[in-house]
């Protein structure tokens, strides 16, 4: 455990101070006279749920997006820069929560990317680059060769990459927005570290998040947000958590509980063996309206488990039988058609189209129902998608808007309608939660949870083992890609959990 | 928004562009000084400006209209393509000129338009090469068959001279094969040869009337044939291709060059007659001056019907008749 | 909170810049066009209007197919000589092919299979660019090149010339340059084409597939037939743009067609089609091919020289897809 301590505030100006800051984007008002300070060598925590305006907030003062009004000064000095590069230069970075990387080049290059210290490096050779590099990779704890395209990286390792980049700037200010939304456990505890060696050295820190458990664990301070206005400013022992997410919703909010399914009679997705490259031997069965978590560290096979079921990679040896009879995967598409259904990961790379409309995001998936001919019959598929949005809780302007315009909480939203739209009967859910806020993630649960009652059966697979505790039935850790064991979640505990997804021998088959 | 300073700057890019470009083509001293006369449009639709013999023909074409009065001449460069050629030509029509002389690039694609200019009440002057239907006022052609016929005489003379009897190798290049002057410059030598089983046509590339391809094609022939005693370009660009293929494998000496087209000028086929690169080049007149005096009397004689086929005549060029 | 640069105000914008660049461009025309007799505006005369879309013709046919090729993420470049491939093939059906069927059986089959080789070049670049993985850009470059040499070869790089007489290659060229002809098949073409990329799931795919790939694929959608279909489209286009083509020249010529493919793709871009994918409309390519064709017609009634033109359609180039730029960086939420 790292405990940190608050820093001497008094007597010196505020690394960051915003001022009367306002943004509009278009009619709605994303912050209204908005004032702020962060001190250096103090851990800041940025709350507020979806559309309170933080990740503006971060934005603008990181110079991504221009104010309407209102002031920054840096160190007491007034400043205005007219973009992301200019603001690097005076000591602001941030990792966003949609991650500015690039799959095609590596992992040396990315980090290189808008430094103007390493762009020098970059043209001389890569050695070199490679060597600037590698001590940053170090302390955020990915310890890749350079080289590595980034495309061959996972999600977390690529939120690691991007911490290791904003430690390259040399920063006096970081903002960092749901860096631990991808994260596994030893992951975390790592960015922890790294957080605790900037402190150390007078950084300043800007925390946005949701996960309040984080957020005592090492933030000095808490700001929260709410529609757009600074609602509140607390010293972190001076409140708790309950009044933090009161202040920031408005109302109480408590934590769920599954109930279990009431007589599960047919098992709607049975895997027995099941082998791949990186799966060794993995069998486990789902009932109708069961909710079946999956937690397991990096490169524990949870993702090669969805491509395994997915026709993505090659099964070697094992037996996959749906309600209907055998299943051989063999693509996507395929697996739709017996109803069964894939919600990916990474959600704007691989699950929405970003410039499409609402609309079109949600009706995709099921768009042959639809259609006549080949004739898109649009009343039908407008009405249609507007009850299931209606039905997720998603919040959007006009249906035919691009789904990019939306918040990430709204377009996990928007995905999971999609896939609601054809009515499946097995649901593999990947990460369904990730960077999204408080209220948008009760929204989810309440939303598996209701899928559930119909009778769907559902494959969780999270990093967050409280909220895979919390909203599920049973777990099943995975260790290397081999199950280490399946417990019910009513009895399990974290600790438990942690000890077979590092390997120790559990009880199950 | 920021956006709309931008539209602007694209119309006044193209009003720039287009100032910039109508250069007046023909404002000779004479032609303002007639000053009260009506400016009358003769518009001339040349198929490739890339061609010698066609430079030359559009040089004389400006020379001998800016000698008239009232007459304002603008030319059409159809690089060569077909297509083109007929949409410049269409355009042109709606500009009603009072006279139209079209050098076609080729028979059958330019017959119709012509048709459509002969209807709009334009008269149409074809211009050396033909098209597939008469759909002209009147053409004026050179003769390539009388050229095509001394050509093959010529080539019977030297190899008489070098091997004592009428035999030999002969390697043809063609110009574009659905052209007339093609047709008649290849048939009339061959309609000579054929008289005289020794002389033999080893093979014939096409060149499409250029320099570079010549000499790219003339490559290919030299590697795959050993001896060759005659080179037949049909026009002298060709044959300089032709030579100066050769000159790179060492082999010009075996082998003479003949072109036509005899082109004055430092380029022009008579100085390489001169130089001692070609053999012999024979005059391919340029029928300019023929189309101007025709046409001339087309526009100021209303009821003027001229000749529908006027043809003019050739001549040979070779160092003995440079040398008086 | 949402950002209203990229919503459906944005879309609407982005629509009509194409049509905001033809009323200039057309503006310009009248202003700039010389007097006729009376005093009438030659530009506008019935006849020079009819002559500017009977020359975009041939372009604005295949560029349709294109837009969807585009659309979907790809690119074709070997349109050009498939236009030359088809008329050639056309000129040695009609002319040197001579069956004992009535004139216009022979006409029949003729365009039969024009159009279906036309096709079938389209689905074997199609096919190896889905199934092998080869770019877009290289496999129509490979076909660009390697069909210009096919249809060089079967003619032996001789044109074939049509007769005017009773033949069945003249009542074909009578046929296939009729104006109204023509331009009906560009006007239903156009139609069918909108229709498909706007109101039918088809038309959906390929937005999506060209927009997103791998979320396409996550989504379990047809990519590969989708993808090939339009390289299908393409060719059986530029095979039936080669027969009109034919028709108007009175022969099929081997060398004929060349740079097409960059008017085509020209035309699509300046219509506000982006080569990335993803999204486009034919409203906005048909526009683009009329502001190319009444841009060239304006510089040529001012007597221009021609060469001047190439440099005028690449400032609208230019322009147009920067244009496109600045939308496309526009901030979102």
């Amino acid at each position: 455990m790292i405990a940190l301590s608050s820093p001497d505030i008094l007597g010196s100006p505020p690394a960051l101070a915003c001022t009367q800051l306002a943004k509009h984007y278009g009619g709605v008002r994303a912050l209204a006279g908005v004032d702020w300070e962060l001190q250096p060598g103090e851990v800041h925590a940025l709350c507020g749920e979806n559309g309170a305006g933080k990740s503006t907030l971060a934005r603008i003062c990181a110079g991504i997006t221009r104010p309407d009004s209102g002031e920054i000064r840096v160190d007491g000095i007034p400043a205005s820069w007219s973009g992301s590069d200019e603001a690097r230069r005076q000591g602001i970075g941030i990792i966003l929560q949609e991650l500015d990387l690039f799959a095609h080049l590596t992992v040396a290059e990315n980090i290189a990317l808008g430094n103007p210290a390493l762009e020098e490096s970059r043209w001389v050779s890569f050695e070199k680059l490679a060597d600037a590099v590698a001590p940053h990779l170090r302390d955020a704890g990915i310890p890749v060769d350079p080289g590595t395209l980034l495309g061959e990286l996972s999600i977390s390792q690529w939120q690691l990459v991007a911490i290791a980049k904003v430690l390259s700037l040399d920063a006096r200010v970081i903002f960092m927005d749901e860096p631990t939304s991808a994260l596994t456990e030893d992951a975390v505890e790592r960015l922890f570290t790294v957080i605790a060696s900037l402190k150390a050295r007078g950084v300043a820190i800007a925390y946005v998040s949701h996960k309040m458990s984080e957020i005592f664990r090492i933030c000095d301070r808490i700001s929260v947000m709410r529609d757009g206005e600074m609602v509140s400013t607390m010293r972190r022992q001076d409140t708790s958590i309950a009044e933090v997410i009161q202040q920031m919703v408005g109302r109480p909010v408590g934590a769920r509980e599954a109930t279990p399914p009431e007589d599960p009679k047919i098992s709607v997705l049975g895997v027995w063996k099941l082998s791949t490259r990186k799966l060794r031997g993995v069998s486990f069965d789902l009932a109708d309206g069961e909710i079946l978590g999956v937690a397991g560290l990096v490169g524990s096979g949870r993702t090669e488990l969805a491509r395994a079921l997915f026709g993505m990679t090659r099964v070697t040896s094992g037996r996959v039988t749906l309600a209907d009879g055998d299943y051989r995967p063999r693509s996507v598409s395929d697996a739709m058609r017996r109803r069964l259904v894939l919600v990916p990961e990474d959600r704007r790379r691989d699950g929405l189209f970003m410039r499409m409309s609402v609309r079109e995001n949600t009706s995709l998936a099921a768009l042959r129902r639809y259609a006549r001919m080949g004739w898109i019959d649009g009343a039908r598929e407008a009405e249609e998608a507007r009850e299931q949005l209606d039905e997720t809780h998603t919040t959007y302007g006009d249906a035919g808007q691009p789904v990019d315009a939306l918040s990430g909480g709204n377009q996990q939203k928007v995905l999971l309608s999609k896939w609601l739209l054809t009515r499946p009967k097995v649901c593999f859910l990947d990460d369904p939660t990730r960077g999204i806020d408080v209220g948008a993630k009760e929204d989810i649960y309440r939303l598996i949870a209701a899928l559930a009652e119909e009778g769907v059966g559902i494959v969780w697979v999270s990093s967050e083992l409280p909220e895979l505790l919390a909203n599920s039935h049973r777990i099943m850790v995975l260790h290397e890609g081999a199950l280490r064991g399946i417990l019910d979640s009513a009895d399990a505990t974290q600790e438990e959990v942690m000890r077979l997804a590092t390997g120790g021998k559990g009880d199950g088959p | 928004m920021k956006r709309l300073p931008a539209l602007p700057l694209f119309p006044a890019l193209l009003a720039a562009v287009l100032v910039a470009g109508c250069k007046p083509q023909a404002a000779s001293p004479e032609a303002s000084a007639a000053g009260a006369q009506p400016q009358r449009l003769v518009v001339f639709s040349q198929c490739n400006n890339a061609e010698p013999y066609r430079a030359a023909q559009n040089a004389e074409m400006q020379r001998l209209w800016d000698k008239v009065p009232g007459v304002r001449l603008m030319v059409m460069d159809a690089q060569q393509d077909s297509a083109k050629q007929i949409s410049q030509i269409e355009t042109a029509i709606r500009l009603s000129p009072s006279l139209l002389i079209v050098a076609p690039n080729e028979r059958a694609p330019l017959s119709e338009v012509m048709g459509d200019a002969q209807k709009a009440g334009i008269p149409v002057i074809c211009l050396e090469r033909d098209i597939a239907q008469p759909n002209y006022t009147t053409w004026i052609r050179a003769d390539n068959e009388a050229i095509g016929r001394l050509v093959g005489e010529f080539v019977v003379a030297q190899l008489k001279a070098r091997y004592g009897e009428p035999r030999g190798r002969i390697v043809e290049l063609a110009g574009l094969k659905g052209v007339e002057a093609e047709i008649n410059r290849s048939g009339g030598a061959h309609e000579v040869w054929k008289d005289y089983p020794g002389i033999e046509i080893v093979t014939e590339a096409v060149a499409n009337w250029l320099q570079s391809t010549a000499k790219d094609r003339m490559t290919e022939i030299l590697s795959a044939v050993p001896r060759i005693d005659v080179v037949y370009a049909r026009n002298d660009p060709m044959a300089m291709g032709a030579y100066l293929a050769a000159r790179e494998k060492g082999r010009e000496k075996e082998m003479i060059f003949v072109g036509v087209d005899g082109l004055e000028g430092e380029a022009g086929g008579i100085e390489k007659v001169r130089q001692g690169i070609l053999a012999a080049t024979f005059v391919y007149p340029l029928c300019v001056d023929k189309a101007v005096e025709i046409g001339t009397r087309i526009l100021d004689e209303p009821g003027f019907k001229p000749d529908k086929v006027y043809t003019m005549t050739s001549h040979i060029v070779t160092r003995e008749t440079l040398g008086k | 909170m949402s950002a209203a640069a990229g919503g459906a105000l944005g879309s609407a914008r982005r629509a009509a810049r194409p049509f905001i660049g033809l009323v200039l461009v057309l503006i310009l025309g009248v202003i700039s066009s010389p007097r006729g007799a009376g005093g009438s505006i030659v530009f506008l005369s019935a006849g020079n209007l009819t002559d500017i879309l009977l020359q975009q013709g041939e372009i604005g046919i295949i560029a349709l197919a294109m837009t969807l090729v585009v659309i979907a993420g790809g690119i074709d470049l070997s349109v050009g000589s498939v236009l030359a491939f088809s008329a050639s093939l056309a000129g040695l059906l009609l002319v040197r092919w001579a069956p004992h069927i009535p004139a216009g059986a022979q006409i029949a089959a003729t365009v039969a299979a024009v159009l279906a080789l036309g096709a079938a070049i389209g689905a074997v670049n199609g096919a190896i660019i889905t199934r092998l993985r080869l770019q877009p850009f290289v496999m129509t470059l490979a076909a660009m090149i390697g069909v210009r040499g096919l249809t060089k070869w079967m003619t032996g790089n001789t044109n074939i010339d049509f007769g005017f007489d009773a033949a069945a290659s003249a009542r074909f060229s009578d046929i296939f340059s009729h104006k109204p002809l023509i331009l009906s098949a560009w006007a239903v073409l156009a139609v069918a084409a909108h229709l498909v990329l706007a109101r039918t799931t088809y038309g959906r795919y390929l937005r999506a597939i060209g927009e997103n790939e791998k979320a396409a694929f996550f989504t379990g959608l047809p990519i590969r037939m989708a993808r090939t279909a339009t390289y299908v489209a393409c060719g059986a286009a530029a095979a039936l743009a080669g027969l009109i083509h034919a028709a108007r020249s009175h022969q099929g010529n081997p060398n004929d067609g060349v740079a097409y493919e960059l008017d085509v793709i020209a035309a699509v871009v300046i219509g506000g089609t982006a080569l990335s994918g993803g999204q486009g409309s034919i409203l906005g390519t048909v526009t683009g091919t009329l502001v190319l064709g009444v841009l060239t017609n304006v510089l040529r009634l001012r007597m221009v020289d021609s060469n001047v033109e190439l440099m005028a359609k690449a400032l609208i180039i230019i322009v147009a897809v920067w244009l496109q730029r600045r939308d496309r960086n526009a901030p979102s939420a």
